[in-house]
């Protein structure tokens, strides 16, 4: 079961019932929150996307289990712009290259988007628990911090930065501009 | 863009009520401003007793039985979300007159008005729909 700040269940409504239930639950995440929503609504495929696209919220995919459909989407009020503070920043193309000399990807999204697409290899540690699992990192080791946009992961290289970490980079801009292949754990 | 959803309500089946509530509550769910605007038959979807027993349209009769499956909200309930979704609701006054009805005989918070005052909030509107 992917990991969810909140679980909605829209099982056995129609439309417009299962957006109407997603906007009022999306109204009790706060920023960065992963909402899943549970729906039997085939049109809930078509129409949560485009539900999301259409108010800003990002729409990370859906996966189907005994006819039931699980969408996963993420909370994004916050469209400021915040300046990248962490100095050390390399570009999808250099990043390419530093994975066959052994640079490790660290992909701080969270895990449901980390689920359905990542950079074959990619160890996932969200931002919520980098603090925690630090020591599962090495500080000899290039790590290449990399979020959807790079705007978590500029957090996270800071974060790692003040712990001592030196071969710390933020990829930039990060997923968005990714055009290989993406592996799934769902 | 357009922010707002301007939608004429101007016939009274089941049918209708849910052409109108499904794109309303839809649209008030995208964080749209939406306004309605009931006029002749358009008014029995809020009027009080009649929004319970909206027809079916004539040889349509064997679809209750697909909306009972397909479990579709009741078109009070509708109603309910739509105006808790904050959907403006104008009732239209000549309509009114000519039916005999009052803003007492309708659900509350609607607001009654004539042609102008719905098309100063169509005037902005994209998209803007009738049914």
């Amino acid at each position: 079961m992917i990991k969810a700040d909140v679980r909605l269940d829209a099982k056995g409504l129609s439309c417009p019932m299962p957006i109407v239930k997603t906007k009022k639950a999306m109204n009790n995440l706060v920023d960065g929150q992963i909402l899943e929503v549970q729906a039997t609504d085939k049109g809930s495929k078509a129409d949560l996307p485009a539900w999301s696209e259409s108010v800003g919220h990002q729409y990370i995919g859906v996966a189907e289990e005994n006819g039931v459909l699980f969408h996963y989407l993420r909370k994004c009020s916050d469209d400021t712009v915040v300046e990248k503070i962490h100095e050390q920043i390399i570009s999808i193309e250099e990043m390419e290259k530093g994975i066959g000399n052994g640079a490790l990807i660290l992909d701080v999204r969270e895990e449901a988007e980390y689920a359905f697409g990542h950079i074959d290899g990619a160890k996932s540690i969200p931002m919520g628990e980098l603090a925690s699992r630090m020591e599962e990192l090495n500080k000899d080791q290039d790590i290449y911090v990399i979020c959807r946009t790079g705007k978590r992961s500029d957090l996270a290289a800071q974060k790692l930065a003040k712990a001592g970490f030196t071969k710390v980079y933020n990829v930039l801009p990060g997923m968005t501009d990714w055009q290989g292949d993406l592996t799934k754990s769902i | 863009m357009s922010n707002r959803v301007a939608i004429i309500a101007s016939n009274g089946n089941l049918f209708d009520a849910y052409k109108v509530f499904n794109i309303a509550t839809a649209a008030a769910a995208s964080d749209k401003e939406v306004g309605v605007f009931f006029t002749f038959e358009g008014l029995n979807l809020i009027h009080k007793q009649g929004m319970h027993t909206l027809p079916m349209p004539e040889g349509k009769e064997s679809m209750a039985e697909g909306f009972a499956k397909a479990n579709v909200p009741s078109i009070p309930e509708l109603v309910d979300m739509a105006q808790e979704l904050g959907v403006k609701f104008i009732a239209c006054q000549m309509t009114m007159d000519v039916m005999g009805l009052t803003k007492e005989d309708f659900v509350d918070g609607i607001e009654v008005g004539g042609a102008v005052t719905f098309l100063e909030f169509a005037k902005d509107a994209a998209p803007a729909l009738t049914f």
